[in-house]
């Protein structure tokens, strides 16, 4: 039976290649991520040993309990460092001051987009510079920079650089050196950086403290590690920790191993997504070819074939197929995932050498899933061809299609009771919040499987409709009712297809409904009309001087126009948001908030006022009192709670008096709301408030649409991402159609024969296949489309409770899914729609 | 060997005088397929003329070249050497394009296994002709044909609803649709049973003698072939013996000559 299955096999390459093409694709993105995520592993382990290289023992500042206390950089002491130089066994000691900055370019913008400048004094040796330019900083107005730092600043040697932190005001440097890092490299990482003197890099990072980031200690020769650092532990302040180089470097790995598996695990969700939709048309391909050989299927039975035996040799070609496709799917994977490492580690990290790891589950799970998807998608047509009964071999081959009523009812009961459930959940009749949600994920989801089954029994109506739109000549008409001829083969075509388009429009669809219920609150409740902010992504919050405000409230037609400036605070033990505002009434306001108990809309010194959900969290209410610490604070404050606001996301947190300002982490206004008068014209107030704003590189006016845009802007990423999904699905897509076609086009040869003979032109038997290609794809898409639509308004109805209360149809990415439909299906015609053109009218009317 | 059917035609005297001009005429076509070795001359220097308004069935053993003879007859084989002329359009050496066209306008089909469309009706498929071209069939031509295969009744049916006999009722229509020079018909009653067959090749004759249809059918059963005005018989690709009014009992008297191994020249002269 295996050589009869090779045989078979070698009979059919080139449906078999088109199938095993779904295969290697799956299983090269599986390949592919884990390589990816090893190698970018390695890549960084790397970079991380770089880092205090040759050192033996740090001394750190201990790492802050609270994500408020980590804004604030805590020094080493000098006194910790007085001790640890008298200690014995230390042979030497690098000082280094480090920590982020910003650093305005020659554009006026600041420089760094993701990643911030980091600050560090010249003597650090955390990181071996190599000097190309100029001279290492020797005054506190003389700064080196990194090459990358000039590249992107657009700012050289003897010119003049503006740098700050949130403490510390714009100051000019001039630039009198430019270095690289070891290796020749521009930057570590990608990052931008400028040095320092020591004493100056204090005062912007340390506030002038003594004090340092690190001390990097080497061991007198003949003094372990580790007992040097057991040494020290007893001699540095309570403000620092003591660790061997060797755990800082583990932890510093194990810590970037986190990220890079966030990252491998996106790349192995679409690898899975790519096998998932690859059953379906590996299923297929098998129930096709299995449907062609049934009279030789029957015969092998009639002279004596067991029922098992036929189905391992089915299943054996399955193997065959799966084991070369994984296979060539590892290779390609494996070769794809170091590819696309030195791609990443070369454009983002300046790794400038690129360490590719291959480990052996990559090699082995592409495998695994490629052989074992593959048999498994063969196995149901195996069953079903073991059912033949030999007489068949005997009776003229039997063309009726297979009856859809069982697959159709199955489908119809797991829809309803998917819809039911959704039903259920969004009317809340669960019982409890997460069980109403989950209950309408669960419902969505078998609502989503549901409709898979029933592809069939709607492909007939809905082809045939879709089919209309290419009516208007015959050789159209002739490619719909093609379309339509085989429902069952139709439907698993299209589902390859309709699975992507689904997801993509279910998430795009919960996301454009997110993004409108925010452009709806603000267009409703937000009474201010422009803000005053900085991009939404930056790793330091944007900031300005509170001057500006007077020449904002001056501008005509500004009738209010308030600054808030934000911290993260201890409250009574826990990390809570803090704001403060001069006119804290006015922002409530602006904000469209409301103040539902207390207060006047003004706080004293010892008044805080909070949203009720977070006075709940910590069992509060008016009178009672809360103890603050604020990120440069001491000591606690303790204020009493005077007014609770109303919940709403624009004003949630708490509020101080701004005589706490200077203890903020953030010394200076973060974000400004100003109102402008009715009827004004708010282009006009919003060049104004940016010519206000010249002298302040980090922020700018925008208005409700562009403040929208800005908040939503990661939105716009996780759009970005899902449509790299669909991208895949669409491959594997054609992949399915050009499949079907063929076979399509090679059932029908003695057709297309008749069609010429009676002078069918090859022009019009192009077109009939682009046509039913064209049908079946939009078909797909269709179905995907009004699915993921309707998936789209049940999660948003079940995330209405939460503010998500506007359904949004994202009319312009569906359009362009119909189109992507119509390209797969004319990339799909391409081959099969040759074939038919190039049928041999003689061999195909010739008798049998 | 079937027996002459009991129905036999009954041809109208004289009508061969009204139609001299020939609808198809092939001057010394040579067509082989192969080379070296294995080559088989399918046709050699064949000539022959099919008058308008006439119903030849060609005849011969398996590999005597009546199917090449047609199929380069009808356009659809090329030949090595020679020309075909169809109602005064020289169709050797025309493109693909050129062909197709001319199979279009000037030529009907009846194949052996009826050839229709499984996705269409018995109407749209009488119709495809005229749709392909997308040109306005005559709908009282139609409408008299239709009658004629007394089809009315069967006119919306898929072909998997019909009989043998009807679908190739259909396939007959759907050939004489467009009014073309010529039809070639191929074995048209090779997967019928006699009574659809009487039917079919009835039809035929009627559709010469009413319509003064041309028809060229290429057959074995010498009791289709006595439904022709005339008979070409092939063998070794070379007409061999061209017989007019064939009664089936000429016919068999024929073929068996052939099957006694004759000498050919003999034979053909």
């Amino acid at each position: 039976m295996l050589r009869a299955a090779l045989k078979g096999m070698a009979a059919r390459k080139a449906r078999l290649a088109l199938t095993s093409l779904a295969v290697v694709l799956g299983s090269a993105f599986i390949a592919a991520a884990l390589v990816l995520t090893a190698s970018i592993q390695a890549t960084v382990d790397a970079l991380n040993a770089e880092s205090f290289a040759g050192s033996d023992v740090l001394v750190q500042p201990v790492a802050p309990e609270s994500r408020g206390d980590s804004l604030i950089q805590q020094g080493v002491s000098a006194e910790t460092l007085a001790n640890v130089e008298a200690t014995e066994g230390v042979e030497r000691i690098g000082l280094t001051v480090s920590g982020t900055i910003s650093a305005i370019g020659d554009n006026g913008k600041v420089v760094g987009g993701l990643a911030p400048t980091m600050a560090a004094n010249w003597a650090d040796e955390a990181h071996d510079r190599e000097l190309r330019d100029g001279r290492a900083p020797e005054a506190d107005g003389e700064v080196a920079v990194s090459a990358k730092f000039a590249a992107d600043s657009g700012l050289g040697l003897g010119e003049t650089v503006t740098a700050y932190t949130p403490t510390t005001d714009q100051t000019a440097y001039e630039i009198v050196g430019v270095y690289g890092y070891s290796g020749g490299r521009d930057s570590i990482s990608g990052g931008t950086e400028i040095t320092f003197t020591t004493a100056e890099a204090q005062r912007l990072l340390f506030d002038g403290e003594d004090a340092y980031s690190a001390l990097a200690i080497q061991a007198a020769p003949g003094t372990d590690a580790d007992d040097l650092a057991a040494a020290l532990e007893p001699v540095v302040g309570a403000e620092s920790q003591v660790r061997t180089w060797e755990d800082y470097n583990a932890e510093a790995t194990a810590q970037s191993a986190e990220l890079t598996g966030l990252v491998g695990n996106f790349l192995l969700g679409f690898g899975l997504i790519a096998v998932f939709v690859s059953v379906f048309l590996i299923a297929n391909t098998f129930s096709i070819v299995i449907a062609g050989r049934l009279k030789e299927i029957a015969m092998m039975r009639a002279i004596g074939a067991g029922r098992g035996q036929v189905v391992r040799s089915i299943l054996a070609e399955a193997l065959i197929l799966g084991t070369v496709a994984a296979v060539v799917g590892a290779a390609v994977g494996v070769a794809g995932g170091a590819g696309l490492t030195a791609a990443i580690a070369n454009s983002f990290l300046d790794a400038g050498q690129v360490s590719v790891a291959v480990p052996p589950t990559a090699i082995l799970a592409a495998l695994a899933v490629g052989i074992g998807v593959t048999v498994l998608a063969a196995l149901v047509p195996a069953v079903r061809a073991s059912k033949v009964p030999p007489v068949e071999a005997m009776r003229a081959a039997a063309k009726a299609d297979r009856p859809i009523t069982g697959i159709t009812v199955t489908g119809t009961i797991v829809t309803l009771a998917g819809g039911a459930a959704m039903a259920l959940g969004l009317t809340h009749n669960l019982g409890g919040d997460k069980a109403d949600l989950a209950g309408t994920a669960v419902g969505a989801g078998l609502v989503f499987v549901g409709v898979t089954m029933l592809t069939a029994w709607l492909s007939k109506p809905l082809v045939g409709a879709l089919g209309r739109l290419w009516s208007w000549n015959f050789a159209g008409k002739l490619g719909r009712r093609n379309a339509g001829r085989n429902p069952r083969r139709t439907a698993v075509t299209a589902s390859a297809l309709m699975i992507g388009v689904t997801l993509v429009t279910a998430t795009a669809t919960l996301l454009t409904s997110v993004k409108a219920s925010i452009e709806d609150y603000f267009g409703e409740a937000v009474k201010a009309e422009l803000f005053v902010t900085g991009p939404a992504v930056s790793e330091l919050p944007a900031s300005f001087d509170p001057a500006v405000m007077d020449d904002i409230r001056a501008i005509d037609d500004v009738e209010a126009a308030v600054e808030v400036y934000y911290d993260i605070a201890d409250i009574d033990g826990t990390e809570q948001y803090v704001n403060t505002t001069t006119d804290f009434g006015g922002i409530v306001d602006l904000f469209g908030g409301e103040i539902a108990d207390g207060g006047t809309g003004a706080l004293a010194d010892d008044e805080i006022a909070v949203n009720q959900s977070a006075a709940d969290e910590l069992g509060v209410g008016i009178g009672d009192t809360v103890n603050a610490t604020f990120s440069r604070g001491t000591e606690a404050h303790e204020f009493t709670v005077s007014a609770i606001l109303a919940d709403n996301e624009n004003t949630d947190g708490w509020y101080v008096s701004p005589a706490y300002v200077e203890e903020f982490y953030t010394t200076k206004p973060m974000m400004a709301l100003v109102d402008v008068a009715d009827g004004a014209d708010i282009d006009a107030v919003t060049a104004a408030v940016d010519d206000a704003l010249a002298g302040e590189p980090e922020v700018s006016a925008q208005n409700h649409e562009e403040f929208v845009a800005e908040v939503t802007v990661f939105f716009d990423f996780a759009i970005i991402a899902i449509q790299l999904l669909l991208g895949l699905a669409m491959i594997v897509a054609v992949i399915g159609v050009v499949n079907t076609l063929i076979l399509s086009v090679l059932e029908r040869t003695r057709e297309l024969g008749m069609l010429r003979a009676i002078g069918m032109t090859r022009g019009q038997t192009v077109r009939m296949v682009i046509v039913e290609s064209v049908t079946i794809a939009l078909f797909g898409a269709v179905l995907g489309i009004a699915v993921g639509l309707g998936l789209g308004w049940a999660l948003q109805n079940a995330l209405a409770d939460s503010g998500v209360d506007v359904f949004a149809v994202p009319v312009t990415l569906i359009a362009g899914y119909l189109a992507a439909a119509v390209l797969v299906g004319l990339l799909a015609a391409i081959a099969p729609a040759a074939r038919a053109a190039k049928t041999n009218i003689l061999g195909a009317i010739a008798y049998e | 060997m079937p027996l002459s059917t009991p129905h036999a035609p009954q041809r109208t005297p004289g009508l061969q005088q009204q139609h001299s001009r020939a609808a198809v005429t092939a001057t010394g076509l040579w067509r082989a397929y192969g080379s070296g070795e294995a080559q088989v001359v399918a046709l050699r220097d064949v000539s022959v003329a099919f008058a308008s308004g006439q119903f030849t069935a060609i005849m011969g053993p398996s590999g005597s070249g009546k199917s090449t003879l047609m199929h380069c007859l009808a356009g659809l084989d090329t030949t090595d050497r020679g020309t075909v002329d169809i109602g005064g359009t020289v169709i050797t050496g025309l493109g693909d394009k050129a062909l197709t066209k001319l199979r279009r306008d000037k030529i009907g089909f009846i194949f052996q296994q009826f050839n229709l469309l499984p996705t269409l009706t018995a109407e749209e498929n009488i119709l495809l002709p005229a749709s392909i071209a997308s040109a306005k069939a005559d709908p009282a031509w139609i409408s008299q044909i239709i009658r004629t295969l007394d089809l009315q009744e069967r006119l919306s049916h898929k072909p998997t609803e019909l009989s043998g006999g009807q679908q190739q009722r259909v396939a007959c229509a759907r050939a004489l649709a467009t009014r073309p020079e010529v039809v070639f018909a191929d074995e048209p009653t090779g997967n019928l049973d006699t009574r659809s067959s009487g039917e079919v090749l009835g039809f035929l004759r009627k559709s010469v003698d009413d319509f003064g249809q041309t028809i060229v059918m290429v057959t074995h059963d010498p009791s289709a072939a006595a439904y022709a005005d005339r008979v070409v018989f092939l063998a070794d690709g070379q007409i061999v013996r061209d017989l007019p009014n064939p009664t089936a009992d000429d016919v068999i008297d024929t073929m068996r000559g052939f099957e006694t191994r004759v000498p050919l020249a003999g034979e053909a002269a």
